[in-house]
């Protein structure tokens, strides 16, 4: 997957992007589906396709605790995609050319 | 305008928490500035709406993409627009596509919880619109202090 196509998959969506944000602010956080669900504001239902693109991608992962599966972020492949993202917009220029 | 680095946005981002924070210089806990008279006053909320706008917009791009990608884009100039909406928007699209429209939401949605603005999800979205309404309820806050 390209950089910009890792890109796209990352910004598909408000709750794509608001999962993000969740997870790169408390990069510790280990929670169930409905708990990440309910600290953004959102309902189960709602999340679970963005989630799953993103354990998909591998940035979030998911492991079962107890009786509780429970999804976190992977920092490293986190950090190894962010620098894909990264090196791909050095190569796009503000307008459009490339 | 001058070129923001990683260090001003960072300044940008302090100095627009910390009007918030500063309790015993701001008793009412809003983001403004002890108001000024006329034309003096509107500028400085304008300032002030500028650099929490911009403060956001930073926020936002380094907690979705990471610093690494802030800089890059600090270094690309995308972050000189940050305060006027069309230029931004244009330079957001060339660079993201249809995730700038999301990059977009981000930004309004912060800046609304700060402002104690409702913001949905659901309805329609126009950032230019947006903004010119959290400006607006800056004015009117900034009258009523």
């Amino acid at each position: 997957m390209s950089g910009g196509e890792i890109l796209s998959t990352l910004l598909a969506s408000e709750v794509r992007g608001d999962l993000l944000i969740l997870f790169h602010k408390n990069p510790g956080l280990i929670d169930t589906v409905d708990g990440i669900a309910r600290r953004i504001g959102r309902t189960t239902i709602t999340v679970i396709s963005d989630l799953r693109e993103l354990l998909l991608l591998g940035i979030l992962k998911q492991k079962r605790i107890g009786a509780s599966e429970v999804v976190f972020l992977d920092r490293a492949r986190d950090r190894e995609i962010l620098e894909l993202v990264a090196n791909h917009l050095k190569t796009v220029q503000i307008g459009g050319a490339r | 305008m001058s070129q923001v680095s990683r260090q001003q946005c960072e300044d940008l981002m302090r100095m627009a928490m910390g009007t918030r924070e500063s309790s015993s210089a701001n008793p009412h806990g809003n983001l403004w500035p002890a108001q000024k008279s006329g034309a003096n006053s509107n500028s400085t909320v304008e300032e002030a709406f500028s650099s929490l706008l911009t403060g956001i917009v930073c926020d936002a791009l380094a907690n979705a993409l990471g610093r690494y990608v802030l800089d890059i884009l600090a270094s690309k100039g995308l972050l000189d627009d940050s305060d006027n909406p069309k230029q931004f928007d244009r330079g957001l699209q060339s660079l993201f596509g249809n995730g700038a429209s999301v990059l977009e939401r981000i930004v309004v949605k912060d800046l609304y919880r700060r402002l104690s603005i409702p913001y949905n999800s659901d309805a329609g979205f126009d950032y230019e619109k947006s903004l010119e309404t959290a400006k607006e309820v800056c004015f009117v806050e900034s009258r009523l202090k």
